[in-house]
């Protein structure tokens, strides 16, 4: 189980979240709902254990071992990995290498076409490179394939519907389905209601809480007639104490 | 190609240098192939197949050598290059020209291998006559000792005529530099094309100096030069870009990427655009800086250490 507790996390002296509390189990979907500001890619990034993005106070436990002081690199190692919701471009660097970190990752080639067939790739991507001859949602696709890649025990997906066309949604869910049948755990950071409802649990971030968690239908209605249309985003003292959980 | 009884010994030598820049030494030997193989101040071998005619000889420290690619003639497999130089210390000097006679197409691959040099300097100039409607590619690879004593001065000078097309590619990735001046030039009549691109990475006190320039003088002639250099260490390194636009509807791009790793090196680029004729565009990008952050964690986030990560990237910059 990968677990946060009362993190308390400041970035140049500003709160960005508070007493925050989360769990994550293999093979279970998550959705980490908000708007834009709520703390959400923070959350994404404090777990991953990106620099500046330490908390201040809290920890973060994985299987029971504390791994707040770890940096990105062992966590990495110990399972947890992330889809950043920006795709960088690598220069030189063809598909096949990009999938197989330069040879680290040793799969049979039917494995590796295979990831990005579950991402609507056909075998020809192998020899492209991943530079600006890709679009923006080619490298998103390749990127979602190389997490597949990893064999990892839990996914964070930074708004993985960014930079693909609205018909792609069903192929995220197809790939998230693919995750959850490795038993990886999958937390997804979105606005799209089509990803959310298809989560087994989701949480519902305003002002760097966690206002709302449950029954990801739920949560996702809450979102969508509260926040969607909220004339004071991220100000929390307007939130009614009886609405936080 | 036959080697010389004499040179066989030296021949070995050679070829396992050139092997170690990347080259098979196999296609020095195929008759198929074009080749011209020097060592030191010697030719120790040369073929020629149809369409082709080398002539060579010695001069002072040094070989001459005239390749002419004859009228019309396609080239189907590359010619070969292979200039070495067995010793520690000394000075070799290469002055080749090239003619590339009309509607002629051809593709060089040069190494220059120097291994066990501790204390080399190797000065290769180079004329290049590119015809009407001929092609020519020249992909220039080398290969150092790790001593850093090899200092190397290689010049172009290169006439590309009516929609002739032209591609120099210098490469020095896998071994230290040691002193390096390259210079390349290039007068691109009408509707003439050009690509000349760099590809360096210094270490330890590696000294850089890169100068490629295009000369636009037709109308419609297009031109990009592009330096792409790895500075770690206490790597010194000055890249110019130059692309000057002379005539109606040119074009013209030059790039410089010089991406550094520690605090001791010492980087410059200086991009320079000259428009003589108002119908000519020209457009540049320059960047010095370290890694790309965001490339960096994206790669650490699938378990890589920071350090595997950029050697990951910069292989992938100049490969």
């Amino acid at each position: 189980m990968l677990e946060l507790k009362d993190i308390h996390l400041e970035i140049d002296g500003k709160v960005i979240l508070k007493k925050l509390n989360m769990k994550f189990e293999i093979g279970k979907r998550y959705a980490i709902l908000g708007n834009n500001g709520t703390g959400k890619s923070t959350v994404a990034n404090m777990i991953m254990g990106m620099e500046d993005y330490k908390p201040q106070s809290g920890k973060i436990y994985l299987d029971g071992v504390d791994i707040t002081d770890l940096d990105m690199s062992k966590r990495a190692q110990m399972g947890i990995t992330i889809a950043f919701q920006e795709n960088v471009r690598f220069d030189g660097i063809r598909v096949l290498e990009y999938l197989t970190l330069g040879g680290k990752i040793k799969k049979p080639l039917d494995e590796i076409k295979s990831a990005l067939k579950l991402v609507g790739l056909r075998d020809e991507y192998l020899k492209r490179y991943v530079d600006g001859s890709l679009s923006g949602g080619e490298r998103k696709r390749i990127e979602l394939a190389s997490i597949y890649m990893l064999d990892p025990k839990y996914v964070i997906l930074d708004e993985p519907d960014s930079g693909i066309d609205m018909m792609s949604i069903e192929t995220i869910n197809k790939f998230i389905d693919a995750l959850i049948q490795r038993n990886i755990a999958v937390i997804t950071i979105t606005h799209r209601e089509e990803i959310a409802i298809n989560s087994d649990y989701a949480y519902l971030l305003c002002a760097g809480i966690v206002l709302k968690e449950g029954d990801p239908v739920e949560i996702s209605k809450y979102y969508k007639s509260m926040c969607d249309v909220c004339e004071h985003p991220n100000e929390i003292h307007l939130v009614k104490e009886s609405e936080t959980i | 190609m036959r080697i010389a009884p004499d040179y066989s010994k030296e021949f070995e030598k050679i070829a396992e240098a050139y092997e170690k820049s990347g080259g098979k030494a196999d296609n020095l030997l195929d008759k198929r192939i074009a080749s011209i193989i020097i060592s030191g101040d010697k030719v120790i071998g040369l073929n020629n197949v149809e369409g082709v005619e080398i002539e060579a000889g010695k001069q002072d420290l040094g070989v001459w050598a005239k390749i002419r690619i004859l009228k019309g003639k396609k080239i189907a497999m590359p010619i070969h290059l292979c200039t070495g130089f067995l010793g520690k210390e000394g000075e070799q000097r290469i002055n080749f020209e090239f003619i590339i006679e009309d509607g002629a197409s051809v593709d060089f691959i040069s190494h220059c291998s120097f291994p066990w040099s501790t204390k080399l300097t190797h000065k290769m100039i180079a004329i290049v006559k590119i015809g009407k409607n001929a092609s020519m590619t020249y992909a220039d690879a080398h290969f150092h000792s790790e001593e850093g004593g090899v200092t190397v001065i290689s010049e172009t000078h290169a006439i590309v005529d009516e929609k002739g097309r032209y591609s120099n590619t210098f490469e020095l990735t896998r071994t230290r530099v040691g002193k390096l001046v390259v210079k390349m030039d290039v007068d691109l009549k009408e509707g003439a094309v050009a690509n000349l691109e760099s590809k360096v990475r210094g270490r330890s006190n590696d000294e850089i100096s890169i100068k490629e320039s295009l000369g636009l003088n037709g109308k419609n002639a297009h031109g990009i030069a592009k330096s792409t250099i790895v500075a770690t260490d206490q790597t010194h390194a000055r890249i110019i870009n130059e692309a000057f636009g002379n005539a109606p509807y040119s074009k013209g791009h030059i790039e410089c990427t010089e991406v550094t790793k520690g605090n001791q090196v010492d980087v410059a680029t200086l991009p320079v655009l000259k428009v003589t004729n108002d119908l000519s565009e020209l457009t540049h990008e320059a960047s010095i800086g370290r890694i790309n952050s965001k490339q960096l964690a994206t790669l650490v986030a699938k378990g890589m250490s920071e350090e595997e990560a950029t050697e990951f990237i910069i292989k992938g910059m100049l490969s």
